[in-house]
């Protein structure tokens, strides 16, 4: 470890359904409040889902939509971080292609286009993590090893999603992976660990961070928002579709984290779960979390961040690890949103209805992927 | 030190179909891209020492999907001028056309490999991360072996050609199955060059190189300069070899 170089965020962008900055994210968390709507434009089209997490900060009907919240967030953690471009890797998942509904139909937007785009103004390394739902954990992981291991000094980090459209709503329906709506409250819909819990809803969304040497940025006076420490992946082996009933893929991807920070879970202040509101997700990951701390399992708080501003894919696990990065600052664990009656098998310390300050200073961020990719990520404060 | 022990590419399903059933029975539910890879993958992972713990780096097709899966779109276009979308539902095999990281799951599951797992995405020019991800772990000694799966069309249509690639690296060193050479991977250098000669496709420039080190016999020191259409546009690439 010693001879490995210290990595830290200094910069950091999120546009999410609650609103276009990193601000905007944290003070909704703080209020308890959720992003997730009814989308016009999913009513108009007659399905059966119409609620989802929108960005506001850029109009449905921009055909570079895919392109521009990508570049808005990025944009933000560069300023934030004073960097520039040309001088980082760009470790970014765009996920899957889009299918924006236009005047004539569906047009189609390829990621791989949409990553080549964004890419070209970074320096290198540049790669294009596919990880499904961990895409965004992933990057933030494989820049960390990149830095620490001396291959690169700067990265920016990250995931944007534009999935927001019937193409993919139809999809994930038939998989009974998403809220279907029955009237309730839209902002309802997802319900991470509760009983009533029905699926998460998919949103649109982007977050990125800027990755550097704890000596580079003490160098260029940069302020310092959180270290990273340690990094774990595992994948299931198990099912496509569906984790093993016990999590142990995904408590695997949280050892290998653990360890690698050289830490045990008795460190660990606070997580930020992957929460994902869907039936057998949310017990997996209960399960995989209550054998990860053993009889700490009830004293360790755990965040959800999916009820407020729903499933944003490739960028979910950036966006809540920028929720991670703001507890270590700050020390406060934010609630789940709209969770209130704790499902059978899904006991932990939920933080619930109100943020909860624990001075919590390292935190467990975690990401679980279709096909059984795990990845988790372990933040610290640093004084 | 990194060694290429074995390379495969597969191009032919029907052949897949007729030569390998029991490989066909694990992939005939993907797309082609998928397909191509894994059939790929089946064959060079009869010489690794431990196909559970080799470090798994897939590469998604730059060319996604399925005939299947794009059907679908046009159906959900014209469900959406006749406003009745809301009466279609999808066949939930066609969803798993659209996953990015489905060769690397399904790999992982058939071997029962929950070992380091690198999933890049359907970019131009993404091989050569992938390689200088195998080297970063083996020379790193995470890991003794890699392999390394690709698979791609040339457009999501019926009837367009497909290609999948496997790579295995091993720490030790091993013949290379094909030439009975020794391969070494020495180093991977990238300069900048732009050209809009790219064309994007995750398998092709693997095969290509592949081929270049089958073609080896002679005892040599190599330098491989990877063809810009085969780069991501922004940085030329250069493989640096030694064949023994």
């Amino acid at each position: 470890m010693n001879d490995k170089r210290r990595t830290v965020i200094t910069g950091m962008g999120a546009l999410s359904a609650l609103g276009a900055t990193t601000h905007d994210l944290w003070s909704g968390l703080l209020d308890n409040r959720s992003g997730v709507r009814r989308v016009p434009r999913l009513v108009e089209s007659g399905i059966t889902v119409t609620t989802g997490g929108e960005v506001d900060a850029v109009s449905p009907d921009n055909v570079d939509r895919d392109h521009e919240i990508a570049n808005r967030a990025i944009e933000d953690a560069l300023i934030e971080a004073k960097r520039d471009a040309a001088e980082c890797g760009f470790i970014w998942s765009t996920g899957l292609d889009t299918f924006q509904m236009g005047p004539g139909g569906f047009v189609h937007r390829s990621a791989g286009r949409c990553f080549s785009n964004l890419s070209s103004s970074f320096s290198g390394p540049r790669r294009m993590i596919a990880a499904a739902c961990a895409s965004g954990t992933q990057a933030i992981g494989e820049a960390f090893r990149l830095i620490q291991n001396g291959h690169v000094d700067a990265c920016v980090a990250g995931g944007s999603s534009v999935m927001l459209t019937p193409f993919y709503l139809i999809g994930f329906a038939g998989l009974q992976a998403v809220a279907i709506d029955n009237g309730d409250n839209p902002s309802l819909a997802c319900r991470p660990f509760d009983k009533r819990r029905k699926g998460f809803a998919l949103a649109d969304g982007a977050g990125a961070m800027v990755l550097e040497t704890l000596a580079g940025a003490r160098q260029r006076g940069a302020r310092v928002l959180a270290e990273v420490i340690g990094f774990g992946m595992s994948q299931d082996a198990f099912d496509l579709n569906r984790p093993c009933d016990d999590g142990a893929g995904a408590e695997l991807c949280m050892r290998r984290a653990l360890a690698d920070a050289a830490l045990t879970s008795e460190q660990i202040d606070a997580v930020n779960a992957h929460a994902t509101a869907t039936y057998s997700g949310d017990l997996a990951e209960a399960a995989a979390l209550r054998k990860l701390f053993a009889n700490r399992w009830c004293e360790v708080p755990v965040s959800g961040s999916k009820g407020a501003i729903g499933h944003a894919m490739a960028a979910a696990g950036v966006l809540e690890a920028i929720v991670a990065a703001q507890t270590c600052a700050t020390g406060v664990v934010p609630p789940t949103v709209n969770l209130r009656d704790v499902d059978e098998g899904c006991e932990l310390d939920h933080v619930i209805a109100e943020p909860r300050d624990v001075n919590a200073q390292t935190v467990l961020s975690v990401s679980f992927g279709m096909g059984g990719q795990n990845a988790a990520i372990v933040l610290k404060r640093v004084s | 030190m990194v060694y290429l022990v074995a390379g495969a590419q597969r191009g032919d399903l029907r052949a897949v179909r007729e030569s390998s059933p029991e490989i066909w029975r694990q992939v005939r539910r993907y797309n082609q891209p998928v397909q191509l890879a894994l059939a790929a993958a089946e064959e060079v992972i009869s010489f690794a020492e431990d196909p559970a713990t080799a470090a798994v780096i897939s590469l998604a097709p730059c060319q996604p999907g399925s005939a299947d899966l794009y059907s679908w779109g046009h159906v959900v276009t014209a469900g959406m001028s006749a406003g009745t979308l809301g009466n279609l539902r999808m066949n939930p095999t066609q969803t798993l056309h659209a996953v990015d990281n489905l060769a690397l799951s399904a790999f992982a599951i058939a071997h029962k490999n929950q070992s380091y797992c690198l999933g890049l995405g359907g970019a131009a020019g993404q091989a050569w991360g992938a390689l200088e991800a195998v080297q970063e772990r083996l020379n790193a000694g995470l890991e003794e072996e890699a392999i390394l799966i690709a698979g791609d069309q040339d457009a999501a249509t019926d009837g367009a050609p497909g290609l999948g690639v496997a790579l295995l690296f091993s720490v030790r060193p091993k013949p290379f199955e094909s030439t009975g050479r020794v391969v070494r991977l020495v180093s991977i250098t990238r300069t900048r060059e732009r050209t809009r000669d790219v064309v994007p496709h995750a398998a092709n420039g693997l095969a290509a190189f592949v081929s270049v080190v089958e073609a080896g016999r002679a005892s040599y020191v190599a330098s491989y300069v990877v063809p810009p259409q085969h780069t991501d546009g922004l940085s030329g690439v250069t493989i640096d070899l030694e064949i023994s």
